[in-house]
């Protein structure tokens, strides 16, 4: 009888102090900051052209990169995010304010510096965010990977051809990457291609299979003859039959974006859907 | 009762009126009257700081940085290829779980403090030893900022006490160029190394040969990176964007010349060791012709502390200041509580002598021209395969059948009842397929069946019927495909391991010395800076012949390791330099050394991925162009034959995949000390 006293004591002094507690923190004060709705939608389009540019959803895709400016000038960027295969991008979930808006990807890069820091360019946006807003991207690519015809399906291996032309030319290329230093004509050639298989439909670097993907190397400047040609792919090993799969090809050049990331970015093609029988 | 506090608060107030200023120093504060005035003080003040030194040892995980405790603790684990271990703490060198930032300046501003205020004691010191307390602060420093540019480059050079609180200006410290970082730890090291006795006052302490050593490691570290960032798309350079200062990389303008000057000063720091410093390689047991006496004599280096060849120890003793090394690295059926943490790779022991090989250089298991052509080559006992292996790879790993604390080591993949001669497993051994294990072949899976694997120990193990007797399929240490507890690619380690049948298991009960520097890596040190002198068209330092320098050391070297020695002198070329960085893989392994190694020559990302092992080896054949991964070697019995047979494989159970880009070769700078500095820049490629 007595513990059940003892013990319905402690239990109502526990309340007490944990409304005690939890009183002085704020806990009944009803959080006012307004939640992050602002949506931001960007695309990524080929300045000549009007073409997204079309990219892989990963690390090694197209960058977007905020910084919100409103908390003044000693600000860390918000977490970046990554382009989807189109080359388009949505952020549904921002706060409201003040911000600066930049990507990197296998286009030109928009803001250029010298060697000494200089600021050459700076096409990035600085703009409020609230509401819904869209924002378009006008750049420059390295390079245009398209089809040419369809791929054929023999003993599951696919043949596919390809085509890689430049989307930026070598005069403009280098007018606008020589200032920012350690120039040199190399930079320009085009070092693989890569033919990217998987089940997935959102295929590219990231989502691909190892067991079938492929790829072609070209050292030096071996590839510039082959620019605008038809290029014949195969895939690896023997991909089982009776199902899709999907595939992509993809190029690149040997400049890595943004400089000193050693990270070089591939244009790439619109995925295929390939019935494997 | 009222009354009795009302008495109460009157006393109070009238014992608080008698009180006077109090300017008596409280007994219970240690202050630098009591620290800085006497040795035995001293010794107080330095054995803090050194317990927070950072050692890479027992007590670190490159996983996780120095954290000072010996949780998990294995070597060689980070994407070095000298092993891998089945948890996720083994991953490329990428950054560390508590980066070494914070607490750097701690250790830093202790040093500070001696170097300001001990001149205020030095008459109570010999001038020798006072010399030598100044000397060990200057090194203390220099191996904090050593420690903390391998991580990020640039640093904020805090040279003197900053007195808290202050202005903005005196207590914030920017970062300072890469450049300037290396001439101030080379400053530091070379104000140690003037000022330190040449024999440690006692042990544990430091001496002039200890900060020489580190010296000529941190000088290669500095002279590489300048080089070699040249061979990184982008040289790997930037500006802060808060500074403009360099805080990585080199100036085009400079980095030449800041190359030579660092391979200069690591060649002249290793060299007055040889010269002057009295160590020796450790060759108590070694005698000529004798693979087993070489074998056993690299086995007990490592845990005799009078060797001839350590320089720098971190001692533990038993039961106060001990570590679990053994609890987590011995092999299987010595588990306490956990077993084989690091389980050397193939492609490690590919490096040294005494194999069959393919024309491509690899290890032979087959008849063919690779191992996926041919028929297995049998051995009628496992141990026979490495008949004549180098005896440093045996002091370091542990092979099949091969004896371990008075056991014999029963490591078996499987059991294969088919006919022989036997065909390869797979028809393809290639990177994409990597993915593709014993368990999925058809021979296992279906009937009729062939081979025989275990996914477990005990009652889990496949048995087969040989001779009238019931066998296992996996051996008793393993691998089992389904419990990386045991070996995950056929071999275990060897070296630091406690040898000894009588020890007891368990965490905390290992109490081995970490060898943090020895003298095989000072003549390694002073071969590789002499060959990239050489390379770079520099004159020799001190007059001696370069190239013979470094050739005498990989000979003196590759003589006490049982290995084949040089047929002619190194040559100032690549073959040359890749013999040194190759002789440096095999004598380091498993010393927390590769890991920096292969980071300052610029060969973990794919690009420069073909001198990843030191020596050049075509980088598709462990990596595509983003990943790489290791291979095992496990052994199989056949019953047809009664006989062994191995097979090379990409790491079977557990399998691990390790990336690194460019990017990586300066880590990070913790996000939270660059938000809430206006000064510290965060890396401009980042």
């Amino acid at each position: 009888m007595k513990i059940l006293q003892i013990m319905k004591k402690i239990k109502w002094s526990g309340l007490l102090w944990l409304s005690i507690l939890i009183s002085s923190c704020s806990f009944f004060e009803r959080d006012n900051y307004a939640e992050p709705d602002v949506t931001l939608e960007g695309e990524v389009v080929d300045v000549l052209t009007g073409d997204r540019v079309l990219t892989d959803q990963g690390g090694e895709g197209i960058r977007v990169r905020l910084t919100e400016l409103s908390w003044g000038s000693n600000v860390e960027p918000n977490p970046d995010f990554y382009c989807m295969p189109d080359g388009s991008f949505k952020n549904t979930k921002l706060f409201a304010g003040n911000y600066h808006i930049t990507i990197d990807g296998p286009f030109i890069p928009l803001v250029r510096k010298d060697a000494s820091g200089k600021e050459l360019a700076d096409e990035s946006l600085v703009m409020d965010l609230n509401g819904t807003q869209k924002v378009k991207f006008e750049v420059q690519p390295f390079l245009k990977v398209e089809w040419v015809d369809e791929p054929i399906v023999q003993n599951g291996k696919i043949t596919a051809k390809v085509k890689v032309t430049r989307a930026v030319s070598p005069v403009d290329f280098k007018t606008k990457v020589e200032p920012m230093g350690n120039y040199s004509d190399d930079l320009l050639n085009v070092t693989d291609i890569q033919f990217f298989v998987s089940y997935s439909s959102t295929v590219g670097y990231r989502a691909r299979d190892e067991r079938w993907s492929s790829s072609l190397s070209y050292s030096g400047k071996d590839f510039d003859p082959l620019l605008g040609q038809t290029i014949t792919i195969v895939s690896n090993g023997e991909i089982p039959e009776g199902r899709t799969v999907f595939i992509r090809a993809a190029a690149r050049i040997n400049f890595d974006t943004p400089i000193g990331t050693g990270t070089r970015r591939w244009n790439y093609n619109e995925a295929k859907e390939v019935l494997i029988n | 009762m009222k009354k009795l506090l009302i008495i109460l608060a009157l006393a109070g107030t009238m014992s608080l009126n008698s009180c006077v200023d109090l300017d008596i120093q409280p007994k219970n504060i240690v202050t630098d009257n009591e620290l800085l005035s006497t040795p035995a003080g001293m010794d107080i003040y330095l054995a803090r700081i050194y317990s927070m030194m950072p050692f890479e040892d027992f007590k670190y995980m490159g996983e996780w940085g120095f954290e000072y405790n010996g949780w998990l603790n294995s070597i060689g684990i980070e994407g070095t290829g000298e092993a891998v271990n089945r948890d996720g703490i083994t991953t490329s060198f990428r950054g560390e779980r508590t980066p070494y930032w914070g607490r750097a300046f701690e250790t830093i501003r202790d040093a500070n403090h001696l170097i300001e205020n001990l001149p205020n004691y030095k008459d109570n010191f010999s001038e020798e030893l006072y010399n030598h307390y100044l000397g060990e602060a200057y090194y203390i420093r220099a191996t904090v900022f050593y420690t903390m540019a391998k991580r990020f480059g640039g640093i904020p050079l805090v040279t003197k006490l900053i007195q808290y609180p202050g202005s903005t200006e005196e207590m914030e410290v920017p970062r300072a160029s890469e450049e300037e970082t290396w001439d101030q730890i080379l400053k530091d090291f070379d104000e140690a190394a003037s000022l330190m006795m040449p024999k440690s006052p006692k042990v544990g302490y430091s001496n002039k040969y200890v900060a020489l050593a580190f010296k000529s490691e941190a000088m290669l570290y500095a002279g590489s990176v300048a080089k070699y960032n040249q061979t990184v798309s982008g040289r790997l350079t930037g500006l802060g964007r808060k500074t403009g200062v360099r805080v990585i990389g080199f100036d085009d303008g400079t980095w030449e010349s800041a190359s030579k000057r660092y391979f200069t000063e690591a060649y002249k720091a290793a060299r007055d060791i040889m010269k002057n410093g009295g160590y020796s390689l450790y060759k108590k047991k070694w005698s000529e012709n004798d693979p087993e006496a070489q074998y056993q004599n690299m086995v007990d280096m490592f845990s005799d502390l009078s060797s001839p060849e350590n320089i720098y120890v971190k001692e533990y003793i038993y039961p106060t200041s001990t570590h679990a090394f053994d609890a987590y690295n011995l092999p299987f059926t010595f588990r306490a509580p956990l077993s084989s943490g690091t389980c050397p790779t193939l492609d490690f022991i590919e490096l040294f002598d005494g194999f069959d090989r393919y024309p491509d250089g690899s290890i032979r298991v087959t008849t063919g021209a690779n191992n996926a052509s041919g028929n297995y080559i049998l051995y009628n006992n496992a141990a026979d395969f490495f008949e004549k292996a180098e005896p440093r790879l045996r002091a370091y790993v542990i092979f099949p059948e091969d004896q371990f604390r008075g056991k014999q080591m029963e490591i078996r993949g499987g059991v294969y009842t088919g006919n022989t001669p036997i065909k390869p497993f797979f028809n393809n051994y290639s990177y994409s397929t990597a993915d593709t294990r014993y368990q999925n072949l058809d021979i296992f899976s279906k009937s009729p069946k062939t081979l025989y694997l275990s996914p477990r120990e005990g009652n889990s193990q496949e048995i087969v019927d040989y001779n009238g007797k019931q066998m296992t399929a996996a051996g008793a240490e393993g691998p089992f495909y389904d419990n990386g507890e045991a070996t995950i690619t056929g071999l275990y380690l060897r070296k630091w391991l406690n040898p000894s049948p009588d020890a007891e298991p368990g965490e905390g009960k290992s109490s081995q010395p970490f060898v943090l520097m020895r003298y095989a890596e000072v003549l390694l040190n002073a071969a590789e800076a002499a060959v990239e002198l050489q390379l770079a068209g520099v004159a020799s330092p001190d007059g001696s012949n370069l190239l013979q320098v470094a050739s005498d050391a990989v000979n003196e070297i590759r003589e006490r390791a049982g290995a084949i020695k040089l047929s002619s002198n190194i040559t100032a070329d690549i073959t040359g330099r890749n013999i040194v960085r190759k002789e440096r893989r095999k004598e380091l392994a498993f010393e927390h050394k590769a890991k920096w190694d292969i980071r300052r020559w610029r060969v973990n990302h794919y690009e420069g991925r073909d001198g990843f092992w030191g020596e050049n080896r075509d980088k598709n054949k462990f990596s595509n162009n983003e990943n790489y991964r290791f291979r095992g070697l496990y052994p199989f019995f056949s019953t047809e034959e009664g006989k062994y047979f191995y097979d090379a494989r990409f790491q079977w159970v557990s399998s691990k995949t390790f990336g690194y880009t460019p990017v990586d070769y300066y880590w990070e700078i913790p996000s939270a000390e660059v938000a809430k500095s206006e000064f510290i820049d965060q890396q401009p490629n980042r």
